[in-house]
Parts: C-alpha cells; structure tokens; sequence
C-alpha cells in the first residue's frame, strides 16, 4: 500500500478491477472496446463498481458515506478512467449529488444517501437546452408555481443519463423578468412524479463514449413538489455554477486517466516495435515525445491534487481554482495525446490491434472532457473577469494576510497534512482577488534560497530551480503590471488578446502549482520527485511559452526522466507524483482470492 | 458558465435621480454617495452616457450580465472596504437598492464621508489604475532583495 493513506482506496480498486490489458480482468480493455462497438451501455460494469461499494465515496461521511477527501476521490476516478472513460464518465454522474451535500435540506440529504446506497441510484444534470448551451440564464424550460409544487415544461439536451438514472437535476425557470435570480434547481426524482409528465428522448449518436446513455428528458405539464426544489426559489444560477467548481476539477481526473492509458500503450509500442535496428524508443523524437508526455502529467497531476485539495483548505477560492484545473488540465491532455499518436502512427487510427485500439478510443473519449462541464472558453471568460482584481490583491498582500496564506499553502500542497472536512456551503461566485498558488509563489521562492545550505539538495538543481521560479515571478509580475495599467470590460466581447492572457495566467498557475509541490513534499514522496530535476524541465516548459528556452536543461535530466518513466512502466506503476501500484496481471487462482477480499476495510 | 447579455436600450426618458451632469456630482447622503459611484463605474466601463442610467432600472439593461454583477461587487468591496454578499446586485438589481441596502446593512462611512468623496470621482478609473510595487518593498524578511537580486 502507498505510504499516502489518501491512495489507498484508488490501490484497491485498482486492484480489484485487474490489470485492463488481461482479458479476463474487470472492464479490460477488451470488453470495453467489445462494448464501444456495439454502443452499448456498460450495465454490466456499473453494477460491479456499485457491488464494490464506489458509490459510497460519493456519500459524505456525514450522511453515511466514505467521502472525506477529494484529492481521495480524484484518484480513485483516474484509475477507473484509464480503463474507460464511457464508464468512468457514466458513473461520474454521481458527481451531482455534490449540489445537494451543498445546499439541501437534512431530509432531502438523507433521503439522497438512502437512494445511492440502497437502491444503487443515479442521477443525470439536465442544464443544457438546443438553444443554449453555456447560456445558462437563457434557459426556456420553466417551472410554473402551482399549490404544493412546479409544473415543468420545456426539453433538456443533450444529457448524459438523462434516461438510465432515477433521479434529474433540473435547472429551471422560474420568473419570467429573467436575470440572475429567475433560475431554480429542483432534484425530480422521477419515481415520485406523474410518467405522463416526462418523456425519455432517444439516444444520441457521439463521436466518443458511444455507449454512454446520451439523450434528453422532456417535461409537459409536470407537476413536481416542492420539496424536490433545491435550495430557494430563484438560486438555482448560484447553486449551479458553485456545483460546477466541484466537478470542473473533479473532471481533471477523467484526463488524467486517459493521459495514463495513452502513454502506457504508446510507450509499450515503442519499446516493443524494432525499426532501423533499434527500437522505436531508441530514436531521440519519439523518445523526447514519451518523456514530455510524462513530464506534462507531472504537471497536471500538481495542478489537479492542489486544486482537489484546496476545496478543504480554501473554499471560498473555488471559482478560480476551479478553473484552473478544468481550463489546464484537459488542453494539457488533448496535447499529450495528439503528440502521442504521432508515434502510433497508422495504428492510432486503427480500431484494432495493439491493445485492443484502445489508443483510439481514448483520442475520441477524451476529447469531451474539454467541452462539458463549462468549456474551455467558458472558464477563461470566467477568469477574465476575476484576473483585474488577483492582481490587485496580490499588490495588497500585507504581512497579515501573508502568514494566513503560507499556512493554507502548506495544508493544501504538504501531501501529508491532514485535511479538514469540505464546507461547501463557503463555496463563493469570486475568490475575492485571492489567489493562493501564484500569491504564495514567493513562500515557495524563499523556501528555495534556504534550501541553499541544505546538502540533500544538489546544488546545481537547486539554482535552476531558482533562476526558473524567478522567472515565473517575473513574468506574473510583468501581467500584473500590464492588467493594472490596461482598460477592463464587462460581458462577453472580451477581446481575444484577454484570452491569451488568461491562459498566461493559467500556465503561469500550473507552474506556481508544481514548485509548491516539490517544496512541500519533498521529504514525502522522495527519489526521483525529490531530486526536483523533473520539476526545471517542467518550468521551463511551461515558461517556454512565452520566453525562448534558455538552453538551461541539461540532456542528462530529460535522460534521467526517460529512465524513470521506464522504471515505472517496468513495475507497473501509475505515471504520477504519486506513483501507486497498478494492478499486476493475476493468475486464475489468485483472482478468485481477491474477489473474496474485495470489501475495503473502512 | 456563461449567462445572457440584456439587448434593451436604456430608458430614454430621465427621472430625478439621473444625475444631471458627469461633473456636477452632488452627494447629499451616504446612499447617493454609493448610487454616483455605480452610476459613475458603469458609465466609464460599459461606454454610456451616465445620464442615460436610471438607478431604478435593473442593472442587466445596462448590459451588465450576471457574472459581471459579482465582480462588480469585488470593486464595491474595495471601495467600501468592506466583505459584501458575492450575489449582492443580484439580489438588489437596481442602483437605487443596492444603495439603500448597502447604508442599511453596513458600514459605509468610511468611503462615503465627504473627506473620503473624492473616491467617488476615482470610480472607472481602472484604467490609470497602477497595481502599487508595495510588495517590492514591503521587504518579507528581504525575501525582495534576493530575488531582484538573483
Ligand atoms: C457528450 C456530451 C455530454 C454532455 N453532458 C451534459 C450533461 O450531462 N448535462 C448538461 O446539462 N449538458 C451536457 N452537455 C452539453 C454541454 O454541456 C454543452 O454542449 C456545453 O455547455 C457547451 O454548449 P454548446 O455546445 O451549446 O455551445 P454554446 O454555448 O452554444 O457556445 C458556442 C460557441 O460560442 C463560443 N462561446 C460561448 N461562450 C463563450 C464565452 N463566454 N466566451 C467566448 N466564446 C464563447 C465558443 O466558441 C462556443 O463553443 C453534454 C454535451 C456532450 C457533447
């Protein structure tokens, strides 16, 4: 087990689930692929994670359930994602359940925890319209007042499980003036409502997840209670865009599950398939392409855990930090995998042949996880619009709100600091101007330079570490400067120049995120992480975007890296700052043993 | 997640709580003080004739969408120098609410007392707006020396 009790539950699944390579493991990758073909729904696989209890982790453990820790949950989603993300995405619906742990009564939680424990029930988020997509206030379906309750009309589209769940959260109009406060949220179990009220509509055909239960609902005349609103009449925006702070991030896993089983194959093509003599691994471009691969899931895996983690240490930064997973994390992932199938080659496009085609299965899979849940666009809109005022309150930081932040930095990157319960009931529209990870930048820089005498640390590392992290410094406070001095609009004609900005910010994050990392876990994780060259090729990296590169990352590191990686490859482990056991092919004998155990120890 | 733009012209029609002119500012309370300042933000940011803003009309004719109107609040905060409800505008969508909320509910003597008005006449003024290098030298245990430094 990993010596981070937060992975333990991830290990076991892991575990349980079987190495996907095997055919005879849970969800292989063969079954899935047997299953994507013919488009159909993963029942079968569903009700295996239902019967191992992983449905219980969506429960908080005040409500009955085993969900303590979002940086647990992330984990756990990213292996069942590299296995499949039709699956992982379908049982992800769970996710939904977060707005009503957010803002509903006693009863209407307990009443949920009974659902998902003792019926194995689901439920779909049914925002979208055909007319609007990210136009949220735009919404048409309305919910007209009547004695007792609603009456829903209108058409939900497109929705994943809108047929196969029990229960549709429903974003509705409910006064017609429009604006921020004419939306209301109603959780419409539908086993309590009128079946002549609502129809299923059919399936739609997708590029990727094509067994996804991917459809519609339509309400006419149906009269819901009002007991199945959530929250107050007219907060349904508020609570709708707090509930996306939550799965925005928890989406990164999905990516970073993906990103898992695209290099995993890839690299096993590459050492596998001899060209010129040597083999594919051995030729410097694709060999570069493995290691940069990897070195960008170090980064989004930085960039992920810190904001899993910031929902117990700092919520009320939940919109921004937020977006910072779901706006990097994604992209990142889209990257990795397009260049990693430059290496497949022709196989990439093959829906067969090495490892099943799994590789082109996650190429089409993952590409919704950009869009959904707030699109890319969305969330660097949403960020625009906060950017003017972190930079104003990074020029305020004082020696007051200074301390306070160097303590939340240490409880949400010191991997070991235990984590206080999430309040999401402190979840706020904007962060206020704060910002820890890139206002505590400094912390970390200063951390750096006493690490100076510190003879663990080599020193020529150490100074690249320094000159990159300055660096990243200076170029945040150059953005600063120009955000202070330069014009702000509201709306949605920002210019496309603000876009690039907010995506300058983003990266600059990202790197923020990774030197905190090291900083702070160092000691924990150890070995390759603690040697922190993995983390200057990373900063330069990410810098390179905007600065050329220096020439400052000696060829020995990138090697050091590419060893790494196949050490990990070799002992089966996940390509992550926490590399946790992967689940090793079993014989038959020892499967059935496992089965036996496959109940965790709470 | 993006909300919906208002395409209705402001009011053509004046009521008596326009103001009459962008520079004849008169303040006589400390909710008309917090209404100029709106008036005035809105104005330069969103390229309107202050005079055609009616404190009584909802902020979202003004173009001014939902997610705008928190951050808004964010500046407010600033201004007032003091933590406000995030949903704050959507809650009071008018100037004239907002205002009257706002006197209510907390204390604004701060940045509405006439030595504190001439704040009133910086609101928009983002533009000239310089993020203060006080950081530079606020001199975190000379963590600033160093790194200029390294
Ligand atoms: C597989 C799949 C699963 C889905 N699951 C669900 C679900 O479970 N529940 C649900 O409610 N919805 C779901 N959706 C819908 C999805 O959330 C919407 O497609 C998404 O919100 C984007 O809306 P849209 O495509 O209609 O784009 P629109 O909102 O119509 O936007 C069109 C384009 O305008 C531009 N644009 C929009 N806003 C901005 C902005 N602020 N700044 C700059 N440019 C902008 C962008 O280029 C954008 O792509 C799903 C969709 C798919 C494909």
């Amino acid at each position: 087990m990993h010596q981070l009790k937060q992975y333990w539950v991830a290990e076991a699944l892991e575990k349980d689930l079987g190495d996907p390579t095997q055919p005879e493991s849970v969800m292989s990758f063969k079954s899935v692929m047997e299953l994507d073909e013919r488009e159909e729904f993963p029942e079968k696989d569903v009700e295996w994670l239902y019967n191992w209890n992983l449905h219980h982790y969506h429960i908080p453990v005040e409500y009955g359930g085993e969900l303590k820790s979002y940086e647990e949950f992330v984990a756990f989603v990213r292996v069942l994602s590299r296995r499949d993300l039709t699956t992982s995405i379908t049982f992800s619906t769970l996710f939904w359940s977060g707005l009503v742990w957010m803002a509903g009564t006693h009863e209407q939680k307990q009443k949920l925890a009974k659902f998902i424990k003792d019926k194995h029930g689901a439920m779909c988020l049914a925002y979208s319209e055909r007319a609007h997509g990210s136009d949220l206030v735009g919404s048409d379906v309305q919910a007209t007042k009547v004695p007792g309750g609603y009456l829903l009309n209108g058409e939900k589209w497109p929705i994943n499980r809108a047929t196969i769940s029990g229960i549709s959260v429903v974003l509705a109009k409910t006064d017609d003036s429009g604006g921020a406060r004419s939306l209301s949220l109603f959780v419409v179990d539908k086993s309590e409502i009128d079946p002549a009220g609502y129809s299923n509509l059919p399936k739609i055909k997708t590029l990727g997840i094509r067994g996804s239960d991917m459809s519609g609902i339509r309400f006419d005349n149906c009269f819901v209670p009002e007991e199945m609103r959530l929250g107050q009449e007219g907060a349904g925006l508020e609570l709708g865009l707090k509930g996306f702070h939550l799965t925005r991030t928890l989406c990164a896993a999905f990516s970073l599950g993906s990103a898992d089983t695209a290099l995993r194959t890839v690299l096993k093509f590459a050492l596998g398939r001899k060209l010129y003599g040597k083999t594919v691994f051995d030729i410097p471009h694709p060999r570069t392409t493995l290691v940069e691969a990897f070195l960008d899931i170090l980064v989004c895996d930085c960039v992920t855990i810190a904001g899993a983690r910031s929902f117990h240490v700092a919520p009320e930064q939940s919109s921004v930090s937020s977006i910072f997973v779901k706006y990097f994390v994604p992209t990142a992932v889209e990257k990795v995998v397009q260049n990693l199938s430059v290496i497949l080659g022709a196989r990439f496009y093959l829906r067969e042949g090495h490892d099943e085609g799994i590789f082109q299965k996650v190429v089409r899979d993952n590409a919704i996880i950009s869009v959904f849940d707030g699109s890319t666009v969305v969330n660097l809109h949403a960020l625009i619009l906060q950017l003017r005022q972190m930079a104003k309150y990074r020029a305020k930081r004082n020696a007051a709100t200074y301390e306070k932040l160097r303590s939340r930095l240490e409880s949400r990157f010191s991997l070991e600091a235990p984590l206080p319960p999430c309040e999401r009931a402190k979840f706020e529209l904007f962060s206020r101007g704060c910002d820890d990870v890139l206002q505590g930048l400094e912390i970390s820089l200063e951390h750096l330079y006493g690490l100076k005498t510190d003879a663990s640390v080599d020193a020529e590392v150490l100074q690249k570490l320094i000159t990159l992290t300055s660096t990243v410094l200076e170029e945040l406070d150059a953005q600063d400067e120009f955000l202070a001095s330069s014009g702000f609009e509201y709306g949605h004609d920002q210019s496309p120049e603000s876009f690039e900005l907010a995506k300058k910010y983003c990266t600059l994050h990202a790197a923020a995120a990774c030197v905190h990392m090291w900083v702070y876990n160092r000691k924990i994780l150890g070995g390759f992480f603690a040697k922190g060259e993995w983390l200057a090729i990373c900063l330069n990296r990410l810098l390179m975007t905007f600065r050329p590169s220096s020439g400052i990352i000696p060829s020995i590191y990138i090697e050091n890296v590419a060893q790494e990686l196949l050490k990990l490859d070799r002992e089966n482990k996940m390509f992550s700052i926490v590399p946790l056991q992967l689940a090793q092919a079993q014989s038959p004998e020892e499967k059935t043993h496992a089965a036996s155990e496959l109940q965790l120890q709470a | 997640m993006q909300l919906q733009n208002s395409s209705s012209k402001p009011s053509e029609d004046l009521s008596k709580n326009h103001l009459q002119d962008d520079n004849m500012i008169v303040e006589n309370s400390p909710a008309e003080a917090i209404q100029t300042w709106l008036v005035t933000k809105l104005s330069k940011q969103l390229s309107l004739n202050a005079k055609t803003i009616d404190v009584r009309e909802p902020l979202t004719r003004y173009g001014l969408d939902s997610i705008d109107a928190v951050t808004l609040v964010g500046d407010l905060e600033d201004w007032l120098g003091c933590e406000l409800p995030s949903t704050l505008l959507w809650d009071y969508p008018t100037i004239e609410k907002s205002a009257e909320y706002l006197v209510k509910e907390f204390d604004v003597s701060a940045a509405v007392s006439p030595v504190a008005s001439s704040n009133v006449k910086d609101a928009g003024s983002d533009k000239t707006e310089k993020v203060e290098a006080s950081s530079k030298s606020s001199g975190w245990g000379g963590l600033w020396n160093r790194i200029s430094g390294s």
